[in-house]
């Protein structure tokens, strides 16, 4: 192969990793955000279904252990925040990798992306002109 | 999600003057700023092309914020159609604010303050909401009335994506709200995380054949892919003129009324510009210096000019264009003679570009593109003749021939313009030259007449 093929493969296999990488962090959020949801529907289970002094089973791998109520729901809680935390982190890191991306494949970077977003006071303030 | 790309929503309205310049997209130009000869409706005109392709880069690149260009030439070269290419070609994302010279004079608004509003209109900013939102079609709701008819409801809501499915557990406000909108299974939804806002998107495809009777307005839309709880991101341009409106309204609802025409307190402007640059320094707003186009500037006064000159200096200042056919010329409201009735102090800060009369290939070139505009057909001595008549006269009056033609021309059921039709309209209607000609001839009459009456009064 002479070098000009060689450089337009190695071109080619850098943004099909970037195209992929970007791809992995979507499912990422999906399952991170699929395993939130199932946290989340547990802990309303827990606050409206069973009785505050039942022990409950709480299934670790494949293995079933009761566990007192309390302690259940605090361990959730406990996920849940980090859950929320590797979600954020990951679309941070989503963006940073969109950009890398698009920089490849010599796409103009999007408008306005790397903006901080206005508070929902100052959006309301602005209401009445964006929403027409 | 992060990375979806939202449509984009155009706040600025562009305002566009119908007729004479709507065959302008563009320069012209290709990638490396030459002009070719003939495309995106503008021809000729090459170096002046150029040089406003240069100052379009810049003003892309935001470079040239607080400058001013003038583009002066004779009447009938093309000095509006080349504001109208760089308006086109900066796309929707630059505010591009075009007004007369002589709009400004106004009995509600003062001369200052309708510039000051037109120079706020050219200036974009560009800001970001960001919302959390959960998106799914719904697969069931499933709403608990308590047995009394009184109390609180109690409910589930099971949504779902092409991923995953989940339960949510609904309140008293949530299940109002969902039996407002009428939510249903198979409706695609989205909650305002924040605001606990429910808006139905469509229907699911997968549900379109439960059954026929089906309102029209009813939208099918795909199942949503990816995760339920979603962060959407909208990039909004507004300009600083909308945001003083807004902030210039709340004082008293009779601003409301008048709508913009009300004149808008400095000290708001102040206050706006003061939380704008707030914003950049916080990364939350980014400054889009656009373009204010003011054609016939010669109608300006001195006044005006003076407030130009402020205005350009300061750090909120978007490109100024400005279009003028007059030499040197009194400046308006004052006894000195000046180049384009424009100060020479105003006149130093400006790049002046130059147009000059077409030439003869050109008209041609030019007429041909109207009468594609106008979708008027034109025989090839027609096409002469008019040519002849545009370099002999004017450019205008040849283009208003083109239509008054093609209107003879269906008139006789012709599907083609024929020198006979071109010759009827150039008999009908006069061009300036002709119509000075006349007048003077009329005037002659006229006067005559009034001197035979006066003295038969008199004897």
């Amino acid at each position: 192969m002479d070098a000009v093929s060689q450089r337009v493969l190695q071109y080619l296999t850098e943004v099909e990793e970037a195209a992929e990488d970007v791809l992995t962090s979507k499912q990422q959020i999906v399952d991170l955000d699929s395993k939130r949801n199932r946290n989340r529907e547990a802990l309303n289970a827990l606050k409206t279904e069973i009785p505050d002094s039942e022990k409950v089973k709480v299934c670790f791998g494949n293995m079933f252990i009761k566990f007192p109520k309390s302690k259940t729901k605090e361990m959730i809680e406990k996920d849940q925040e980090q859950l929320e935390k590797e979600i954020n982190d990951v679309r941070k890191g989503l963006k940073a990798k969109v950009n890398r991306l698009n920089e490849m494949q010599g796409n103009p970077e999007l408008r306005g992306y790397n903006l901080c977003p206005l508070s929902t006071d100052e959006l309301k303030a602005l209401n009445s002109i964006l929403k027409i | 999600m992060a990375t979806t790309k939202v449509p984009e929503v155009r706040d600025i309205m562009r305002i566009e003057r119908i007729g004479a310049h709507s065959h302008i997209r563009g320069l012209g130009l290709d990638d490396a700023l030459e002009p070719r000869q003939v495309s995106q409706g503008m021809v000729g005109q090459l170096a002046s092309r150029r040089a406003a392709g240069v100052i379009l880069e810049m003003i892309k690149d935001g470079q040239i914020a607080g400058r001013a260009v003038l583009i002066a030439g004779q009447p009938g070269t093309g000095k509006t159609a080349i504001a109208m290419g760089i308006a086109q070609s900066l796309g929707s994302d630059t505010p591009f604010t075009a007004l007369a010279g002589s709009e400004i004079f106004s009995l509600e608004m003062s001369k200052t303050e309708a510039l000051s509003q037109a120079f706020r209109k050219a200036i974009g900013v560009r800001i970001k909401e960001e919302t959390e939102i959960i998106e799914g079609e719904v697969v069931e709701i499933q709403i608990d009335r308590p047995a009394t008819g009184t109390g609180a409801k109690v409910g589930k809501l099971t949504l779902k994506t092409t991923e995953m499915e989940t339960i949510y557990d609904l309140g008293n406000k949530m299940i109002e709200s969902l039996s407002k909108e009428k939510v249903q299974a198979g409706d695609v939804i989205t909650i305002d995380k924040a605001t606990g806002k429910i808006s139905k998107l469509g229907r699911s495809f997968t549900r379109a054949r439960d059954y026929d009777a089906m309102g029209a307005q009813t939208q099918f839309v795909q199942c949503p892919e990816g995760e339920l709880q979603k962060r959407k991101e909208v990039v909004h341009t507004v300009s600083l003129h909308e945001i003083d409106v807004i902030n210039s309204r709340t004082q008293g609802f009779l601003a409301l009324f008048s709508g913009d025409t009300g004149e808008i307190k400095s000290e708001v402007r102040e206050q706006i510009n003061a939380k704008v640059c707030e914003w950049r320094e916080e990364g939350k707003a980014e400054i889009i210096p656009g373009v204010l186009f003011i054609d016939e500037v010669h109608m300006l006064d001195m006044e005006c000019f003076s407030f130009l000159n402020r205005a350009l200096e300061s750090d909120l200042s978007p490109v100024l264009i400005m279009a003028t056919n007059r030499g040197i010329t009194r400046i308006r409201g004052t006894n000195y003679q000046s180049p384009h009735g424009i100060p020479i102090d105003l006149l130093d800060r400006l790049l002046i570009i130059a147009t000059s009369p077409y030439t003869e290939k050109e008209t041609r070139q030019i007429l041909k593109i109207r009468c594609e505009e106008e979708d008027v057909e034109l025989s090839e001595e027609a096409h002469t003749v008019l040519t002849r008549i545009g370099m002999e006269t004017s450019l205008r009056y040849a283009i208003q021939l083109i239509s008054t033609a093609g209107l003879v021309c269906r008139k006789r059921k012709g599907t083609e313009v024929q020198v006979d039709d071109i010759k009827r309209v150039y008999s009908l209607f006069l061009d300036e030259a002709r119509s000075s000609q006349y007048m003077k001839e009329y005037q002659d009459s006229f006067l005559f007449n009034e001197t035979q009456t006066a003295s038969m009064d008199t004897s």
